[in-house]
């Protein structure tokens, strides 16, 4: 799929991101791999990782999304109880198949404990591949956390080159910026151009278009969000009789694509989503033209970042920052969708219950689970919400 | 004649098989756990002593095994039912190296070094891979819990799960129901994913040949079938498998009673 | 079976210290005037509230000690009538419960937080627990923030302990600020001297269970030394029980007695204990005549055993390594298999018991891990599951099964090894 088929119509450029995102393995990076000696991969398990720093050394970040619902966990529920989630286990998996044995290096954050200890039980498990963990500090706004970050950030870069055989310069690192800047800047683009015409791009397409981006350089992504914006932008059509939601709590484990075409096709223009939600980081540009950029990167992350439930800032409510989205999106409900077991998002709930209530915006909490195939109790149960609104 | 006898008590139902002394099983007895625990080793033993048609005090020995065990107030001793069943498997197929027990509540297995435990592993809380999830696939389908193993076998295309929760499958087979996909094609998809996790149990104790599959499940057609197409190896079976962990129990029994004659 | 008896003198102590401790926490919820932070005990840094003679309120203790007088599930289903899951971890569960019910227990009344001490050592569910709290509080919440060891060497960086000892002088600032009193130095090398010999103390208690038979059970009866640790360390009364506790201890290891009238079974455990049950899971072990020599949980709050002692004449840095390296919680996951290792040869033990609790996945998420890194080692490895907090999580006969499958195998095991040599 590297040559683009000219005048690829927008479904097909959609069909061919949901093949790219729905076919087990990392096929495009292995290529890339290949293409050039010396070229390396690090697989970024979820939330946000800091891919400008592997790009900057050499290496293509791809993004690790879990399993899906095409694998069967047969190995690595013997090493993570019943009570973790899916997404720890079925990429312990993939390492246990042979899906992640390209890859150079694997990165995980100091997000949850599972996650936590998944680096170590992968480290030992595959000790030819360099695992990495980020301590992302929690306590956002303390006048040393941003310092910290940024020579975080230099520690793992340093253990990339060792890596790589590469040094990598501030310029380096500002290019890696820019690059990823552009990418985001499309994507926030295109969540705008839903929220405000969702009738025109639904999630169903927009979430494979961004997913894209985590299995290929970010130049070809660029490539593929800025033609598919043109695209969308020449659309036609009128909105429906449809309840606008916005969708919170998918920040790690995914869905499958067909619950969140379950979830739409159950009456819902989706309006915000927290999908994927390390691609989009930041509210806005990360300054490309820092002294150092590490520290331009650290600061974004500590003060221009979306609000997540794996991110401890106290100086701001999120649920309080919830409910000022779903009024930011005009959003007549809010489905909070929590993978299974996990718990900085089951975490969430409880304060943001209250906040919903309290700013009488109606909501639903559900769980899902990646490896779902049957959706039909989910989307009864959406359904009816969706009825409660449109008939009261 | 003397006679040896084990008792095992389990969540549904009570195995008693009584034995002589060249370790052949002179009786079987059958019966539902019930309500009440301490009734049913006695009740399971007496059924066991009319089939044999021997008196109660020609048996020397009696062994509780089983959830039940301690409240087998008859017993001379009581051992867990995992050194029962590897015990039992050991006697019937000399060659077993790894057993896979399916009972009502748990799952097993077990490896087994010169006829004696050397690790095992059951099922974690989660219920899933255990019989209490196939009756309730069949309670969803209301079909009994006896045939549902022989209707999977006619299973062409098997549906995915999407859960081997215990709690949310009769959603999914509901679903499956309304889709209208055949009830053998839904049993086949429940076979499976059982079976897989079954698989994915017994490979913590290390997938050796031979296996011998005990437990009620094991007269489950539809599950040995599945269990050895997926293992890609045969499975010993016996009719007898089904009260593997009172024939153990029994054989403690029998070696208890020599070990105090001989001290 | 006769019931069995775990008491001693230092239980009898502990239970008088415990209870002086909880009336200051109920004098202090009654209007006292006494300031009380809540903390972690990950790594807990208690020296520095002593300096300011701020009352430490552990809400894990609080917790523990609801579920062990039966007393958790209410206060955990009304969490859940607010909206926490059944996945949640069942210590916030009770905790919140508890505050929403007026703070009132059997054992205390305890205080409103002054200030929401939390140091995040490697538990993320610390992070939303003192978040929460602030919110239903209003008070605010102090972000320790811990740099996870997450290098090969095994020990923070020097980056690490520096960006640490910047957030303490805030916290000594922020202290100053709440009690409007400068930090008095010497106070604290005061209170960080008391600890020094209290963990000195602590740490050859924890080496008397190399003695075959072990004098106490380093699970079952550590756990009783571990609130005194907590909750009294740095202070006169925390060290006199510590000298009582060494003194009681190193007699029975003098004259070879053991809680266990045999010792036929020397283990280490690793995973906190399920507090609902802890008198029954205990008794499925004594029926064995089996005793833990070593456990992990017994090292949550600091990892005293290996050589760390604090240092008066650096109170600050020596809190700040106590928090960054010598602790349990804050050491990845296989730093714990090391110290496990540890255990299993130098205090001389034969099984491995894992006991994973669904509340605290930072202890038991990838433990199926460490049971076959364990097993292929020819260890002995049992794993069984319930929870720490929520009573509704333990199968009594499901446990007693598993245990008593583990130890008749490894009683054969051992047989048979013994025949052979």
């Amino acid at each position: 799929m590297h040559t683009p088929v000219l005048q690829e119509s927008l479904e097909e450029l959609v069909e061919r991101c949901t093949q790219a995102v729905e076919t087990p393995g990392f096929a495009e990076a292995e290529a890339w791999k290949r293409e050039v000696p010396g070229r390396a991969l690090a697989g970024c398990f979820p939330v946000y990782s800091p891919v400008e720093l592997f790009h900057a050394a050499g290496m293509l970040p791809v993004g690790l999304a879990g399993g899906g619902n095409r694998m069967e966990i047969a190995h690595a529920d013997s090493r993570f109880q019943s009570f973790v989630c899916s997404i720890v286990k079925s990429t312990l998996e993939q390492g246990m198949t042979g899906v992640l044995s390209s890859f150079d290096a694997l990165i995980f954050h100091s997000i949850c404990d599972p996650a936590r200890n998944l680096a170590s039980v992968y480290a030992r498990n595959f000790p030819d591949q360099k695992v990495e963990y980020i301590h992302f500090p929690q306590n956002l706004g303390a006048p040393e956390a941003t310092g910290y970050l940024a020579r975080e950030y230099e520690r793992v870069v340093v253990s990339m080159s060792e890596l790589t055989g590469r040094a990598v310069s501030f310029d380096d690192v500002r290019a890696s910026i820019s690059i990823y800047n552009q990418v985001r800047s499309v994507i926030r683009d295109l969540y705008a151009i839903r929220s405000d015409t969702p009738h025109l791009l639904k999630t169903r397409e927009l979430y494979p278009l961004v997913r894209y981006g985590h299995l290929v350089p970010p130049e070809r992504h660029l490539e593929v969000l800025l033609r598919a914006r043109a695209m969308i932008l020449a659309r036609e059509g009128r909105p429906k009789d449809r309840i606008r939601a916005l969708l919170a709590g998918s920040f790690c484990e995914q869905p499958p694509l067909d619950l969140i075409a379950a979830i739409e096709d159950a009456g819902c223009y989706l309006v915000d989503d927290d999908f994927l939600q390390g691609r989009r980081w930041f509210t806005r540009d990360v300054d490309a033209e820092a002294d150092d950029p590490y520290y331009a990167l650290a600061d974004a992350y500590a003060n221009r970042s979306v609000p997540c439930a794996v991110k401890h800032d106290i100086r701001t409510s999120k649920a309080d920052a919830l409910v000022e989205r779903a009024r930011a999106h005009r959003a007549d409900a809010v489905i909070v969708l929590c993978a299974k077991f996990c718990e900085p998002a089951l975490f969430e709930y409880p304060l943001y219950r209250k906040a919903l209530q309290a700013a009488a915006l109606p909501h639903i909490a559900l769980e899902f689970e990646e490896k779902m195939w049957v959706f039909d109790r989910i989307k009864t149960e959406i359904e009816t919400f969706v009825e409660s609104l449109l008939f009261s | 004649m003397r006679y040896f006898s084990g008792v095992d008590v389990g969540s549904t139902q009570t195995k008693c098989v009584i034995i002589d002394e060249r370790r052949e099983i002179v009786a079987r007895a059958l019966i539902d756990t019930g309500a009440n625990i301490i009734r049913a080793g006695d009740r399971g033993f007496a059924a066991a002593l009319d089939a044999a048609t021997i008196s109660r005090e020609s048996v020397v020995c009696v062994a509780g095994t089983g959830y039940g065990r301690f409240k087998v107030s008859f017993g001379d001793l009581q051992i867990t039912e995992i050194t029962c069943h590897a015990k039992g498997a050991c006697l019937l197929f000399p060659g077993t190296t790894t057993v896979i027990d399916m009972g009502g509540q748990d799952a097993k297995a077990i490896s087994v070094h010169n006829g004696e435990v050397a690790d095992f592993v059951m099922n974690d809380k989660c219920a899933a891979g255990t019989g209490r999830f196939l009756s309730t696939a069949a309670e969803a389908l209301d079909l009994q819990l006896d045939e549902i193993g022989e209707i999977s076998l006619r299973a062409r295309n098997p549906v995915r799960l999407s859960t081997v929760c215990t709690v949310f499958v009769e959603s999914d087979i509901m679903s499956y129901v309304a889709q209208g996909k055949k009830i053998e094609d839904i049993l086949g998809g429940i076979h499976s994913a059982i079976a897989a996790r079954t698989i994915a149990l017994a490979r913590r104790v290390g997938l050796k040949p031979e296996y011998t599959f005990t437990g009620g499940v094991s007269r489950n057609v539809g599950m040995v079938n599945m269990l050895e197409e997926k293992l890609g190896h045969h499975l010993n079976v016996c009719a007898d498998s089904h009260y593997m962990g009172a024939i153990g129990a029994a054989l403690f029994a029998r070696e208890h009673a020599q070990a105090a004659l001989a001290g | 079976m006769a019931d069995l008896q775990y008491q001693g003198h230092l239980h009898t102590l502990q239970k008088e210290l415990m209870a002086e401790y909880y009336a200051s926490l109920t004098a202090s919820a009654e209007g006292s005037g006494v300031p009380a932070a809540y903390l972690l005990i990950g790594g807990n840094p208690v020296e520095l509230l002593r300096a300011f003679d701020i009352l430490p309120v552990f809400p894990e203790v609080n917790a523990l000690q609801l579920a062990v007088r039966k007393q958790s599930l209410p206060h955990i289903q009304a969490a859940e009538f607010m909206g926490y899951s059944s996945d949640n971890c069942a210590y916030v569960k009770a905790d919140i419960g508890m505050y929403f019910a007026g703070r009132k227990t059997p054992f205390a009344t305890i205080p409103e937080p002054t200030l929401l001490l939390c140091n995040y050592v490697g538990c993320n569910v610390y992070l939303d627990w003192f978040g929460h709290l602030s919110e239903y509080t209003g008070r605010p919440a102090f972000q320790l923030d811990i740099p996870f060891i997450r290098t090969r060497s095994g020990t923070p960086s020097r980056d690490d302990i520096v960006y640490v000892l910047r957030q303490l002088e805030r916290l000594v600032e922020l202290c100053e600020e709440i009690t409007g009193k400068r930090l008095d130095w010497d106070r604290l090398r005061e209170a960080v001297r008391l600890s020094s010999e209290t963990g000195a103390l602590w740490s050859k208690i924890k080496h008397l269970t190399k003695s075959a038979p072990a004098p106490y059970d380093a699970y079952f009866d550590s756990v009783t030394m571990m609130a005194p640790l907590y909750c009294l360390r740095g202070t006169p009364q925390g060290l006199r029980f510590f000298e009582t506790a060494y003194a009681e201890l190193a007699e029975k290891a003098a004259a070879g007695v053991g809680p266990l009238e045999t010792e036929r079974f020397r283990y280490v455990i690793e995973g906190p204990p399920p507090w609902p049950h802890l008198r029954t899971f205990r008794d499925m072990f004594s029926r064995w005549n089996a005793v833990a020599v070593a456990s992990t949980y017994s090292t949550v709050g600091g990892l005293w055993e290996f050589g760390f002692v604090h240092d008066p004449d650096h109170p600050l840095e020596s809190i700040a390594r106590h928090l960054l390296e010598w602790n349990l919680t804050n050491r990845n996951f296989l730093q714990r298999y090391a110290q496990i290792e540890r255990y299993l040869e130098e205090w001389n033990a034969s099984a491995l018991v894992i006991h994973s609790v669904k509340s605290c996945r930072l202890f038991s998420a990838g433990q199926g891990d460490m049971r076959e890194y364990f097993t292929n080692r020819g260890i002995p490895t049992l794993l069984v599951e319930s929870d720490l907090e929520d009573p509704r999580y333990f199968s009594e006969a499901q446990m007693r099964n598993r245990i008593d499958a583990f130890f008749e195998s490894v009683g054969h095991r051992t047989a048979v090894q013994g025949a052979g040599s």
